[in-house]
């Protein structure tokens, strides 16, 4: 399709998220999006699909992924050249609100790109959802001139020279008692102390001018964010060497049991100020894709309350309700996601693996019950469990689930409650009497007859 | 330096050396002395703008991720609400649910040793540490208030009272693998006693009192108080009895 090749495509996840970019975050969204271009033949036909701006890109991905031709794709925001105010006139008023940016393709008109002999052709974005168009269109400038995609470039490329030159991110420290001790003779004792005390007082100027109200803080968020990682590596390195101290090793316990949670990272996480009237829809795909490490963690099946923890962990400061992850999860019944909620008899509720559904489960519990031991003197759901792998109580649960899909039957006796396959369905009711010579009712009979 | 011959040339560079060693440890103690402070500060500082500027951080997402990073390299738990006034008094805001997202995490951080049961006063006391800046501040009594905020998300997370103490179980019956090493230890001889139980899989006492109690609500197992040495028998015939009854038939 021509959106393929004029505009860069976006990977999703299996719930139709937008996979970003590293350092990428999400800002805004819009529903019932159509992007258009009335100069340029090639520009591909984007209708009514989902709009999210984020630092980098603005990325449409089509609503209903089946009835659409053209994939989800993005525009840089580093292709825009200009982004037109809103016209304010009557007629705007009736019409579905729109907004105009400017686009610089290739020369042949084949691509977005900023190369020689490249000219700029006019995007129009027509909002024909409820989302807050304005909220949008403000977020989408403020992204458009912070220029975050900048910056990306210039620290991968010179990442090592920045922190030289910086230097208020405390220099070249991270090396610094390795190398001195090297250039112990040279440099004299006095020279390398004075040099650590400077590296300390800048450290400390730079904490201080850093944390003097909220706008200094953001404008030095990088910094803070080396200075953060330098710290936190340091403190592990010296507690893995020095092993004296006992508050070191406090320290290095209390960080072990944060990175425990934190180290699963949303950095974008969905909220009611992103994503607006859409919030539920969007929170549910994203529960979706991140629940699925901690899933196989867990083994397949774990606790609601686990994941609500977990996720808020990974969220931040964003928290979310428990009724506001309950409605996520609810919500999976209409995505094509590959987990699902189960609520159990006892009012646990759990997320699981739909191949760790039902079905595979039953297909254990049946040849379980049909070995020659235990078609004779059946199962208990301690048993199962210990067959299965799970606990007793859930055990049961699938037993009975079982039972009531005509699987099992069972008998009470003494020993307790005990299972046995249901051999019911292969009585042929025109012939009571008569035994297959296959089948699992004549392996039962075979079974049976042999213990007397 | 030249190098003199003789013992006192080489008692003179041992002594060098051990001043120059001396001198290193040194600045390696005032090294982490300072970086510890620093690091102090910084935790703090970042502890107060998540409490003082928490609403703007969450208006600027680019922002937000990197305060988070912040948090995260540092360990400072962003989650820092006051109780304020209408938390208090209603029951809103922020302040139970954050609670609530740290008192699971301690039970999920805990739930390697204690098999998801965790004492009130511990939870409380560990919910303490972490929020050191208020102290004093969380009472067992909104601990049990955020607890009971998570009702909604399914009865998997309750306080259940083992004789004056208070415990919070945060593994449901559904999931508890607890059960299967009892079953597992009572296959030896068809029973178990709480002693024994405590003893072979060095649980504390609730844990192995709480997990037996579930067991007999279940049905799977059976009480015997009347024995000789006064101690209670768990019994558990349904793993017994594959192994006896069948092997009386034989």
């Amino acid at each position: 399709m021509a959106a393929g090749k004029f505009l860069p495509p976006v990977e999703l996840t299996t719930s139709g998220r937008p996979v970003l970019l590293p350092n990428e975050i999400e800002c805004s969204l819009l529903s019932s999006v159509d992007l258009e271009s009335d100069e340029l033949p090639a520009f591909p036909l984007l209708k009514s699909g989902l709009l999210i701006l984020t630092t980098h890109r603005l990325i449409w991905i089509p609503e209903s992924s089946s009835t659409t031709t053209t994939a989800a794709s993005a525009i840089p925001l580093s292709a825009i050249t200009h982004i037109f105010s809103p016209k304010k006139s009557l007629r705007s008023m009736f019409a579905s609100p729109r907004f105009r940016f400017q686009l610089s393709v290739s020369s042949d008109g084949r691509g977005v790109g900023s190369g020689p002999g490249s000219r700029s052709v006019v995007v129009t974005v027509v909002v024909r959802g409820k989302g807050d168009s304005d909220a949008f269109y403000g977020k989408f400038w403020e992204s458009w001139r912070a220029r975050v995609w900048e910056s990306d470039v210039v620290v991968s490329s010179s990442s090592s020279n920045s922190q030289l030159v910086s230097g208020s991110g405390s220099g070249s420290d991270s090396g610094g008692l390795y190398t001195s001790q090297g250039t112990l003779r040279m440099a004299g004792v006095s020279g390398i102390l004075r040099k650590e005390q400077e590296m300390w007082e800048s450290t400390d100027k730079s904490l201080q001018d850093a944390f003097q109200d909220l706008n200094a803080l953001m404008s030095k968020a990088k910094e803070m964010v080396v200075l953060a990682e330098k710290m936190r590596l340091k403190l592990l390195s010296g507690t893995n060497s020095q092993t004296g101290a006992t508050a070191d090793e406090e320290m290095g316990s209390k960080q072990e049991m944060q990175d425990w949670l934190l180290s699963v990272g949303i950095a974008s996480p969905v909220t009611k100020e992103t994503a607006g009237a859409l919030y539920h829809q969007q929170l549910s795909r994203q529960l979706a894709d991140f629940v699925r490490i901690p899933l196989e963690k867990a083994g397949g099946v774990i606790n609601l309350i686990d994941v609500y923890c977990v996720f808020n962990r990974a969220r931040g400061t964003e928290l979310i309700s428990p009724e506001d992850l309950l409605q996520a999860c609810s919500l999976w019944e209409k995505f094509d996601v590959p987990v699902m909620l189960r609520k159990f008899d006892s009012g646990v509720m759990v997320i699981q693996n739909k191949s760790h559904s039902d079905e595979e489960v039953f297909a254990r519990i049946k040849t379980l019950v049909t070995k020659p031991d235990t078609l004779r003197s059946g199962i208990s759901a301690s048993d199962a469990a210990m067959t299965l792998g799970i606990a007793p109580a859930m055990a049961k649960e699938h037993l009975l689930t079982a039972e009531s899909k005509g699987i099992l039957c069972r008998d009470i006796s003494p020993d307790g409650f005990r299972f046995f396959i249901n051999l019911f369905p292969e009585i042929d009711p025109n012939g009571v009497y008569s035994v297959k010579e296959y089948g699992i009712y004549a392996t039962w009979i075979k079974a049976t007859s042999a213990s007397r | 330096m030249r190098r003199r011959p003789g013992i006192g040339g080489l008692q003179n560079a041992a002594a060098a050396r051990d001043q120059y060693r001396l001198l290193g440890e040194n600045v390696a103690r005032i090294r982490t002395d300072l970086m510890k402070e620093q690091l102090t500060t910084f935790r703090s500082q970042l502890e107060e703008f998540a409490r003082k500027h928490k609403n703007d951080i969450r208006k600027n997402p680019a922002f937000r991720s990197q305060f988070h990073e912040m948090c995260t390299k540092v360990g400072v738990d962003p989650l820092a609400s006051n109780k304020g006034f209408w938390a208090e008094l209603l029951g809103i805001g922020d302040f139970y649910y954050e609670l609530g997202v740290q008192i699971v995490e301690i039970c999920l951080a805990t739930r390697p040793h204690n098999g998801g049961l965790i004492n009130l006063q511990e939870l409380c006391n560990m919910v303490r540490q972490r929020r050191k800046n208020d102290r004093g501040a969380v009472s067992e009594d909104d601990c049990l208030r955020a607890i009971s905020k998570l009702k909604v998300l399914g009865s998997g997370f309750e306080v259940i009272s083992v004789g004056k103490k208070k415990l919070v179980r945060s593994v449901p019956t559904e999931l508890n693998k607890d059960h299967n090493e009892i079953l597992e230890l009572a296959q030896a001889q068809g029973f178990v006693t709480v002693n024994e139980v405590e003893r072979r899989l060095s649980w504390t006492s609730g844990r192995a009192t709480d997990a037996l109690d579930t067991l007999l609500e279940e049905g799977l197992a059976m009480i015997d108080d009347g024995h000789r040495d006064g101690k209670c028998r768990y019994w558990f015939p349904c793993v017994s009895s594959i192994s006896s009854s069948v092997g009386a038939d034989m």
